[in-house]
């Protein structure tokens, strides 16, 4: 309780500090701005989430004021900080202030990273094309400061959301891209994008596409036709093709045991799957 | 039981040999002619019987003419024993001849002897084989159940250890996926170090800018300090001259 008072104390004064002397004294806003922090800090310990985000905004506009842009980015994220216990959508708002304010200071790499923040809230919030919107903005952040790290986790959580909402070309791109610069750095995952790519494909259900693009990966990697990746893919075109929807179940199944599947590329193949049903039972419906 | 011995040495020779010396020996002396027939006739019976016996001898066979010989040679040297005692009691130049001709005998009796040993042992082994595997026969069943027994556990033991490999290749994907990830981390870090390298040289070139600024700001403020002190100094000086020059009028 004593905290929460004293927050309310420190408000008080700072409000008093920026209503009163108006006239002189170029160091109100900064005095006034100290009092808010220090009033946002006790309302912080007080767990009054609330109250200390709109402290800390209250700090960041007196930065603002003073023409301190960089200490209003900082006073943002931490208003966003407390607004994600209680209310995403507060600190959604907070954050795209700072990252507005970022790009205009030119600091473009805590933009991006503020950017993926706020596309990360929007996932936990199921809001999957809003998180795209953002994504994408993180990523442009990123390749304009050249740290492609980032920007190609940024572009994963993309092209995982596009193939969930069906964009499966985007999807493919973006996998295939991916893949391509790992073969540079990191040999190793080269096959775990491939056959997030494959699966995409394998959703469009083009064939050809997919033939096609198994040995675009073979060239990229003359190892890939020797992985169970390759084989996966290749039984499960083949079972495709055979409309059999019992010999694409095995070919899961196997893969399944060794190494178990995880929640996303199962429910792509499941669509997959009834995909290949309806069309096996459409052909029955035919003949 | 000389012609016994023919199916393992193989020759005929040793028969007629020993017939042509027992002959001769017989002719040699006039009173042995008693024993020549029966000797001969000794002979006779057993090389009969032993040709129409045919091949390799079984068993109980083999022991019936094993002993059948055995009982032979003993007869043979009692024989020559006898016929040596005979030559010694004739005259002497007779004795001698035939003394040469009972050593002859008495080698060959010997070497039939260990013919007869080698014969035996090897008769032995086989004899010891054979009882071996008759008893054997009776426990094929058994056998076969034992067999069967073993396969069963060694299949069991390969389905244990193919089981195994695959838990452990199970394992090994995991930990090479487990690799992925941290590589994939160490290069974001790696990254986000170089940046921050970057970073830094760009800050000590600012900080060395504003060192600068900094010490010409200084500069400044000194010279500030020093002009408006020697205005103020001027200044008073030109009150006091004034003053004075007021004061003297």
């Amino acid at each position: 309780m004593s905290d929460a008072a004293r927050g309310q104390e420190f408000e008080k004064k700072a409000e008093k500090k920026l209503t009163g002397w108006k006239l002189f004294g170029g160091s109100k806003y900064e005095d006034a701005s100290e009092l808010y922090e220090k009033a946002a800090s006790s309302y912080k310990l007080a767990k009054s989430w609330d109250k200390a985000g709109s402290a800390y905004i209250k700090v960041a506009d007196c930065h603002l004021k003073s023409e301190s842009k960089h200490e209003a980015v900082s006073s943002y994220v931490d208003a966003a900080k407390c607004y994600y216990k209680t209310s995403p959508k507060e600190a959604i708002a907070c954050l795209t202030m700072a990252v507005y304010l970022s790009k205009e200071i030119g600091r473009f790499n805590i933009a991006g990273r503020h950017c993926k923040e706020i596309g990360e809230l929007c996932e936990k919030e199921l809001d999957f094309e809003q998180a795209i919107v953002f994504y994408e903005q993180a990523v442009d952040m990123f390749e304009s400061e050249e740290s492609t790290a980032p920007a190609n986790q940024c572009k994963k959580k993309i092209a995982q959301f596009a193939a969930q909402m069906e964009q499966y070309q985007k999807a493919i791109v973006i996998y295939e891209d991916i893949a391509r610069q790992s073969m540079n750095n990191n040999k190793y995952s080269f096959k775990g994008y491939t056959l997030n790519a494959g699966i995409c494909q394998l959703c469009r259900g083009d064939l050809v596409a997919i033939n096609n693009a198994l040995e675009r990966y073979q060239e990229l990697d003359p190892t890939f036709r020797g992985t169970r990746e390759y084989k996966l893919l290749a039984d499960l075109a083949a079972a495709i093709n055979e409309e059999d929807v019992a010999r694409f179940t095995n070919v899961i199944k196997e893969f399944d045991s060794v190494t178990p599947l995880d929640a996303w590329r199962t429910t792509l193949l499941l669509r997959v799957k009834q995909a290949v049903k309806a069309k096996e039972l459409e052909e029955d419906d035919l003949t | 039981m000389w012609h016994h011995l023919k199916y393992w040495t193989k020759s005929n020779t040793t028969i007629t040999i020993w017939k042509i010396r027992v002959a001769t020996y017989a002719t040699d002396t006039n009173r042995d002619q008693k024993r020549v027939p029966g000797v001969l006739s000794d002979l006779q019976i057993p090389f009969r019987v032993s040709c129409t016996s045919a091949g390799i001898l079984e068993g109980e066979q083999k022991k019936q003419k094993v002993s059948e010989i055995k009982a032979r040679l003993e007869d043979a040297e009692a024989l020559i024993r006898k016929m040596d005692l005979e030559a010694r009691s004739l005259q002497p130049s007779v004795k001698a001849m035939l003394l040469a001709k009972l050593r002859e005998y008495k080698s060959d009796l010997n070497n039939l002897k260990s013919e007869v040993k080698r014969i035996t042992s090897t008769n032995a082994n086989q004899a010891a084989r054979d009882e071996l595997l008759e008893s054997g026969m009776a426990d094929t069943l058994m056998v076969s159940a034992d067999q069967k027994g073993r396969l069963l556990m060694s299949t069991e033991r390969l389905n244990q250890s193919s089981e195994r490999i695959k838990e452990g290749r199970k394992t090994m994907l995991e930990t090479e996926e487990l690799g992925v990830s941290i590589l994939q981390d160490l290069h974001q870090q790696r990254q986000s170090l170089l940046h921050a390298h970057n970073t830094l040289h760009g800050v000590d070139n600012n900080i060395g800018k504003s060192k600068k600024i900094l010490t010409a700001m200084s500069r400044r403020m000194s010279r500030n300090k020093w002009i408006i002190g020697i205005i103020i100094s001027a200044l008073v000086v030109a009150i006091i001259l004034v003053l004075y020059f007021k004061l003297a009028h």
